[in-house]
């Protein structure tokens, strides 16, 4: 199988080659009208069959190593590597994704995966897919190149061929990492194609913004995707690091961040666009730098530039990414700087007070969140660079930073939506914020009497402070929100007669980019609320002999027994932990510490209950070598459970987003005048 | 699988995909320019979803009276001074 793979590797670079030649050739013979031997469109046609080959061919070298993972072939180096012979049939997929060699692999696939689609869709708008295509291969022809000469997979191995592999990773021994790294591919590589339609659509000075329509579902989608990835990773933190939290700042985490912001900022500021022709400069910038940043990432972690306990694959590619980012850059600047001309605006911001200028202040919050992080990001590189050490900032100094930007964009999220666009009047923000601002104060002094003060015994509390901004902010923007909703379906109400739930469905069909945006946001909140709940995390650690009882917040755990166990993979140790609340047992939980065969490397697995309130966390340390009792760690973590049910209403409000309007009745085409169209939505 | 078998099995794909990406079509999509007249279409479409938003809004109580009616006469003169635009194309 390694020669099939090597093969399909090289076939597939040589069908990305022909793809960006031929491609960009035949649209240079188009724009120039040049008479010719051979037919530009036909040129064009085969390069574009071309990309939807070199799919194929990658798919046949991801398929030969896969074959070759369940096969335990330990002939390949990378199987050896990241693979055993007892490991579970899920986790073989995950040796995919688990070292450099696969994962840029799994890269190439996703991206001959969008490019495949991108090619069979064409019809759309020939001219402007046949230069998003050819973008897409030169972004293919990188990665191939790497694959084929500076990581390749089917690396063969030198000398005797061992009997059994060194194993996967513990870390990625859990359920979730057959999915997270996907997840998170997607979405890293999915901004390649709004990427390619962007400079695609500066080349070719494309008249007008529908390449904007165009391109929203593949740039909605693949924001989803990342949503999902950097919430899916956070989970994988929460549930197998045991460290009891979910963000720690560490670089990965950072590098998904960071297009992540630059995307949800283009998400907003395209709208703009799109409606006004404004922003224009602007947009290209943010998904230039989209697309920049998740390069940068996968440097930043795949090229050993800095090490994370997320990154399970590192080595000196670092350079290819670099010269490879460098002429991105140069690509886009001298492109931008060609069709200038073309992205001027059609109108400025009329007002400070404005729906436009509410987007423009999101968009310069997230901006500037972007550059904190990716400052923190770089400043070990650069530290080290210039002055010899490696100096690296503490999860405090983002919190410190992120926390108010985050909270600002929280507040954005209420405000925006109640702004008309142009302008407004000081009666129309007293009309629409009068809710919303009563809604937080009184969320204010609720908790004020709930005890969430941000001074104790005189001394100032950030994390309470912020909590209460947190879920003051939190009411107003559900407020705020709510009333868009209830206002919508009150007009729809009215004229139609429907019932209220009625109302709200047909509401959230006839404009469901509007409302599909407007449930994004009641996620966020939700999540946000979430975070919040991390104010008043509690922990306790104690030594447990049998019918020992620890006690945190109202549960007390007793220990019922500690025991072992073994399969093929590995061998367990584990605690029984009964619990308890008010003297009644509630259930049982039973943390475990995992020693992998293959790797003899050891892993916790934290046990974890998990209610609306909070969830118990509980940690099993190990056995204390001088008394041979088990050590227990256990959390109390409030609210915890709110960001995962936050990521489903933002995953929610996505995918109602992404579902295609109805018609009004009798409006078919839209052609009616506009007059007649307003009474309905 | 042996090496043979896999460079075998590699010239067989080679083989299809560029029969694939050669096989010579005489039919194949192509589009004529975007013109002026497609573009101010577009942008009519644009203005027509943003006045349905408008009165939408307004009928929700967003907008007081006067703010709706300056606004709404905005967007109206731009809709006419493009579908006049749009007639002399069209009749040219």
């Amino acid at each position: 199988m390694a020669a099939f793979g090597s093969f399909a590797l090289l076939i597939a670079l040589a069908l990305a080659a022909y793809n960006l030649l031929a491609g960009a050739l035949a649209l240079r013979l188009i724009a120039t009208g040049q008479p010719v031997a051979i037919s530009p469109e036909r040129l064009a046609d085969t390069a574009r069959r071309a990309g939807i080959a070199g799919f194929w061919a990658v798919t046949a070298a991801a398929f030969a190593l896969v074959w070759s993972v369940f096969t335990n072939d330990f002939s390949l180096t990378y199987i050896l590597e990241h693979s055993n012979r007892a490991l579970p049939a899920a986790y073989k997929f995950s040796a995919l994704w688990s070292g450099q060699e696969g994962s840029l692999l799994l890269w190439a696939w996703l991206l001959g995966a969008y490019g495949f689609v991108l090619r069979l869709t064409h019809k759309t708008d020939v001219k402007l897919y046949a230069y998003a295509g050819a973008i897409l291969a030169s972004i293919q022809f990188f990665f191939l190149l790497v694959l084929n000469f500076a990581a390749p997979p089917f690396a063969l191995l030198k000398g005797a061929i061992p009997a059994d592999g060194n194993g996967l990773n513990p870390l990625l021994q859990y359920p979730e990492m057959v999915i997270h790294p996907p997840m998170l591919y997607l979405g890293y590589v999915g901004f390649s194609v709004p990427f390619a339609f962007a400079l695609g659509a500066l080349m070719m000075r494309y008249p007008g913004e529908k390449w904007i329509r165009i391109t929203r579902v593949w740039t909605m989608v693949t924001w989803l995707f990342l949503t999902c990835g950097v919430f899916l990773g956070m989970h994988w933190a929460y549930a197998v690091l045991g460290w009891g939290g979910y963000w720690s700042w560490d670089p990965v985490e950072i590098a998904s961040l960071m297009p992540w912001l630059t995307a949800t900022a283009f998400l907003h500021s395209v709208m703009m666009q799109e409606k006004k022709g404004m922003m224009k400069s602007w947009n290209v910038w943010l998904i230039f730098s989209t697309f920049l940043l998740t390069m940068l990432g996968t440097m930043l972690t795949r090229g050993g530039l800095v090490s994370s306990v997320h990154a399970f694959a590192e080595s000196p590619i670092g350079y290819w990414f670099i010269v490879f980012m460098v002429i991105v850059l140069a690509v886009c600047i001298f492109t931008y700087i060609l069709q200038y001309s073309h992205l001027k605006s059609e109108r400025t911001i009329e007002s400070l007070v404005s729906r436009e200028s509410a987007f423009l202040f999101n968009n310069l919050v997230l901006i500037a969140a972007c550059f904190v992080i990716l400052w923190g990001a770089l400043f070990p590189v650069i530290s080290e660079y210039f002055a010899g050490n490696k100096v690296t900032f503490d999860a405090a100094w983002y919190n410190r930073i992120a926390v108010p930007i985050g909270l600002f964009l929280l507040c954005l999220a209420g405000v925006g939506p109640l702004l008309p666009w142009r302008a407004t009047s000081l009666r129309s923000i007293r009309r629409n914020f009068v809710l919303p601002v009563i809604a937080l104060w009184v969320t204010v002094a609720v908790c004020l009497i709930a005890g969430i003060r941000p001074w104790h015994d005189g001394a100032f509390d950030r994390g309470y402070f912020y909590a209460l901004v947190a879920f003051a902010l939190s009411a107003g923007v559900v407020t705020a929100i709510g009333s868009e909703f209830l206002r919508g379906a009150g007009v729809i109400a009215r004229q139609s007669g429907r019932n209220f739930f009625a109302a709200t469905y047909l509401l959230i069909r006839r404009n469901t980019r509007r409302y599909g945006g407007y449930t994004v946001h009641i996620g966020v909140v939700v999540v946000v609320i979430g975070l919040a709940g991390s104010a008043f995390n509690r922990s306790t650690e104690s030594e447990m002999a049998l019918h020992d009882k620890l006690v945190i917040g109202p549960y007390t755990l007793e220990c019922v027994g500690a025991t072992q166990d073994s399969n093929d993979n590995y061998n367990s140790e584990y605690a029984l932990l009964d619990v308890s609340k008010g003297g009644k047992t509630l259930f049982q939980m039973s943390p475990e510490k995992r020693v992998y065969l293959a790797s003899q490397q050891p892993q916790t697995m934290v046990a974890i209950h998990s209610i609306p309130t909070w969830d118990l966390y509980v940690v099993y340390e190990g056995i204390n070598p001088d008394t041979g009792q088990p050590i227990i760690k256990a959390f109390l973590n409030p609210l915890v459970s709110w960001i995962w049910a936050g990521v489903l209403l933002m995953a929610l409000g996505t995918l109602i987003a992404l579902t295609p309007n109805q018609k009004p009745a009798g409006n078919g085409q839209g052609t009616e005048p506009p007059a007649k169209e307003a009474i309905q939505l | 699988m042996t090496n043979t078998l896999g460079w075998i099995a590699g010239a067989l794909l080679l083989v299809a995909l560029l029969v694939y990406t050669f096989w010579p079509e005489n039919v194949f999509a192509s589009q004529r320019e975007k013109t002026r007249l497609d573009y101010l279409l577009e942008r009519k479409e644009q203005l027509n979803e943003n006045l349905r938003d408008l009165n939408f809004e307004f009928k929700a109580g967003k907008y007081p009276e006067e703010e709706f009616q300056a606004q709404r006469a905005q967007l109206e003169n731009e809709t006419v001074r493009l579908m006049g635009e749009i007639e002399i194309l069209q009749r040219a």
